[in-house]
């Protein structure tokens, strides 16, 4: 494409825009709607993954011992589990430390002091960070199985499933309203070139006459859908980049207990990420859009 | 003159005389019913002016079209400026256009800009250069004398003004065959008449082949050209030329001073 022509089909695509101000502005508005509320489930999406997989990182297995386990025989277990690719850290804790945090999270002072010996003597224990807490269940099995001076293991079955289930059920559940957001944005889009397309009939019709090549006459269509599209994402962004601050700072103002359980991610790692996903989506949309109209109406 | 583009089939560059529209045994059927247009025969010439006339569905404006490659002839070949028009390819069609230029009962100009912006637009199709698009649209106003309306929105013209807009846009171009379907059906006799005469200076001023479909008998008698006549979608008289009477060539010659102050040099053809 020469560059003249390349300037004169976006210039045309420009003026397109605003001869059909009302169906431009009403595209924009889809468009933006679309893709902010794609960026608000990102936004939302990604945070909440962040907490899950926060969570995630605190499922432990905790594994007790038979009453004359050895020292060498528990070190052996620790060493063993370190090695395992779904183990993140395996922590021994004796039995008085078991104690001390049992008296700090439970007890005061003057009442662990009735105490002559320590109830929890014989709960010295592993425990167990999964990095996948998806393998709690094998990794237990293999625990029984293989080390008989183990009495018990405890585990976080509901916790576990739970996350990696509520994990999948966020996911599904924001493909599929994404997907319906997309093919609306894109329909949408269709309908205004196609409304410009129907507009400009003449003026197509007296392009063909005077031998415009099929080029010059889709291009300003293509330019005019990418165009709406690219300031359609643009708009989102500087909401949801503005919003996405207040918000945090608001929650964290008007919830101060939540800064403890909550912990957000931050907006520079957000937009680093939306901002490209939501320009290259959309302008494809526009692309998309513009082309597919193109195609059914432009018969050049 | 030049071609814009040669790529075609068969481009030629027409000389005096040569055939460069050339219809044998050309049918149309647009259904079942009868034929628009039947087994039509005719050549045209380069630097010829020939009206088309008959009546309303006599086929005029089914030719016209299949000049143009609007539509396709159901049996029979057309040939235009060496482009055999049964047999070009989609992408050749726009390069064989640039070649033709064409003008409507109805305009056809863009109503949301002004009279330079339409001629103007023929020229940018085309890439033209900026530069050469202001000295040929400026010129071609010029010649159909609406140089100093370039400002004014083309709705804010008569009829007559309006379709010298639509003429200066055909020509601007500088086209080899100018097609003009009913060109005066919306204007008045003495406008109609001022048209004309702007379509005849281009042919014989830039040598332009001209091909005028009308059912206006007043201005087929008036300007002396070849007709070819139709009805029911058959010729039924093709007066050439040279049929004409000498008082008939006399009338000619004295239409012909009349745009002798139109300096050829001036709205000749220009280089791209």
């Amino acid at each position: 494409m020469k560059i003249k022509a390349f300037f004169y089909s976006l210039g045309q695509g420009i003026k397109n825009m605003f001869r059909n101000k009302g169906y431009t502005l009403a595209s924009i508005a889809t468009i933006a709607s679309c893709l902010f509320l794609f960026g608000l489930f990102y936004a939302v999406i990604t945070n909440f993954s962040n907490m899950l997989h926060s969570a995630e990182q605190n499922v432990q297995i905790t594994v007790f011992f038979n009453e004359g386990t050895t020292e060498n025989q528990i070190s052996q277990l620790q060493i063993d589990l370190k090695e395992r690719p779904e183990v993140k850290d395996v922590t021994y804790i004796s039995g008085d430390q078991a104690w001390k945090d049992f008296v700090k999270e439970n007890l005061t002072e003057e009442d662990a002091q009735t105490f002559t010996e320590n109830p929890l003597a014989s709960s010295e224990n592993l425990e167990v960070t999964l990095a996948d807490v998806s393998q709690q269940d094998s990794l237990v099995s293999f625990i029984e199985d293989n080390y008989d001076y183990v009495r018990q293991v405890n585990r976080s079955d509901v916790t576990a499933d739970a996350l990696t289930g509520a994990n999948r059920l966020i996911g599904y559940i924001s493909a599929v309203i994404i997907a319906i957001l997309f093919v609306v944005s894109i329909f949408l889009i269709s309908n205004t070139v196609a409304t410009g397309i129907i507009n400009h009939k003449d003026e197509i019709e007296i392009m063909k006459y005077i031998g415009a090549t099929d080029f010059f006459v889709r291009a300003p269509y293509v330019f005019e859908g990418m165009l709406i599209g690219l300031v359609g994402s643009l708009v989102p962004l500087v909401v949801l980049y503005v919003l996405y601050g207040r918000a945090i700072t608001w929650i964290l103002e008007k919830f101060p207990i939540l800064s403890n359980i909550l912990s957000f991610v931050s907006r520079g790692v957000i937009f680093s990420r939306l901002i490209p996903i939501i320009l290259i989506l959309g302008v494809g949309i526009g692309f998309i859009g513009s082309t597919m109209t193109i195609r059914k109406h432009l018969h050049v | 003159m030049e071609f814009y583009d040669n790529g075609g089939d068969h481009p030629m560059t027409p000389e005096q005389g040569e055939v460069v529209i050339s219809l044998k045994n050309v049918s149309k059927q647009y259904s079942r019913e009868a034929p628009a247009v039947s087994h039509v025969n005719f050549e045209v010439r380069e630097g010829e002016f020939v009206f088309i006339t008959g009546e309303t569905g006599s086929g005029k404006s089914t030719l016209l079209k299949m000049i143009m490659r609007e539509l396709e002839p159901t049996s029979g070949s057309v040939n235009v400026l060496g482009y055999n028009l049964n047999r070009i390819s989609h992408s050749r069609i726009p390069k064989f256009r640039r070649n033709l230029g064409v003008v409507f009962q109805d305009f056809r100009l863009l109503t949301d800009r002004n009279v330079y912006e339409n001629v103007a637009f023929a020229q940018r199709i085309i890439e033209v250069p900026s530069q050469k698009i202001r000295r040929n649209v400026t010129q071609m106003l010029d010649m159909v004398g609406m140089a100093d309306k370039y400002k004014r929105n083309v709705t804010k013209l008569s009829g007559g003004e309006q379709q010298r807009v639509a003429l200066a846009r055909a020509l601007v171009n500088k086209p080899y065959i100018l097609l003009a379907d009913e060109p005066t059906g919306n204007l008045d006799a003495e406008t109609a008449w001022e048209i004309m005469q702007l379509i005849e200076q281009a042919n014989r001023v830039y040598g332009t082949t001209v091909v005028v479909v009308t059912h206006d008998r007043t201005i087929v008698e008036r300007m002396h050209r070849r007709v070819i006549e139709m009805k029911q979608g058959e010729i039924i008289r093709d007066n050439p030329l040279e049929d004409l009477d000498n008082n008939e060539e006399q009338m000619l010659e004295n239409d012909y001073q009349m745009v002798q102050d139109v300096d050829a040099d001036d709205y000749g053809y220009y280089e791209n």
